[in-house]
């Protein structure tokens, strides 16, 4: 079978896109503890009602998701972060 | 025996700056009081709470790291949960954490020797192939 192109009828040939290799961004700014009163870097680990990022979708190191939640909940408790928020709805 | 600490509370918003600083100094001075060592103070003043607490929206706060004997944190402790002015605290250790921080500090400094070498080395060879490889192409040539 002949690949598909462009310029012939038809669809275009798909294009495939291989995903990124993701990597802990702590292990690269050769961060070893996180402060939980850095406020404003937790933020990008917490979704948009306060949850937190799995270490599979933001590809943080087991290492440092440990530290991370902890940070996050001491946050939490000191109202840096907050616990939960509803999601808002386009009506 | 003596570690690492590090205290944080909120003060309601009802009262003025010079009460904050009243009890910060009351904090402290209990610290130094025990032969403690305050080694940083941070005072972030009024701020904005992600949510209200006790019906407050606003809050001052304060961080104090210390090194203090641990019996003195147990009282401290049990002196900020009767302030009523104080909305919420937290007291945590940090030498476990320095410690095991300043393994992993040690470990990546190994690994990025260990680069280093690899990639000098690898750089050798290959500056000795292209070497090799011009020779080649005179013998050619010739």
């Amino acid at each position: 079978m002949q690949p598909r192109s462009s310029d012939g009828p038809g669809r275009p040939p798909k294009k495939y896109y291989s995903a990124r290799k993701k990597f802990c961004a702590f292990c690269k700014d050769k961060i070893t503890l996180i402060d939980y009163k850095n406020h404003k870097n937790l933020e990008n680990y917490i979704s948009e009602t306060g949850r937190i990022f799995p270490a599979r979708v933001s590809g943080t190191c087991a290492y440092h998701q440990k530290q991370l939640s902890k940070a996050i909940k001491r946050a939490r408790q000191m109202a840096l972060i907050k616990f939960s928020e509803e999601k808002k709805r386009l009506s | 025996m003596t570690s690492r600490y590090e205290i944080g509370f909120i003060v309601t918003p009802e009262v003025n700056e010079e009460e904050v600083k009243k009890i910060t100094e009351s904090i402290t001075s209990t610290i130094t009081k025990a032969q403690g060592v305050i080694e940083n103070l941070d005072e972030w003043g009024r701020k904005k709470l992600a949510f209200p607490i006790h019906k407050n929206l606003e809050g001052y706060y304060v961080f104090v790291q210390a090194e203090v004997d641990g019996s003195v944190i147990a009282t401290l402790e049990r002196r900020l949960k009767q302030m009523e002015k104080v909305l919420r605290f937290i007291t945590l250790r940090l030498d476990d954490k320095l410690k095991k921080s300043n393994k992993l500090t040690k470990r990546w400094a190994k690994i990025d020797r260990l680069r280093k070498k690899t990639m000098d080395s690898r750089e050798e060879k290959e500056s000795e192939d292209f070497n090799e490889n011009e020779e080649d192409s005179d013998a050619t040539e010739k």
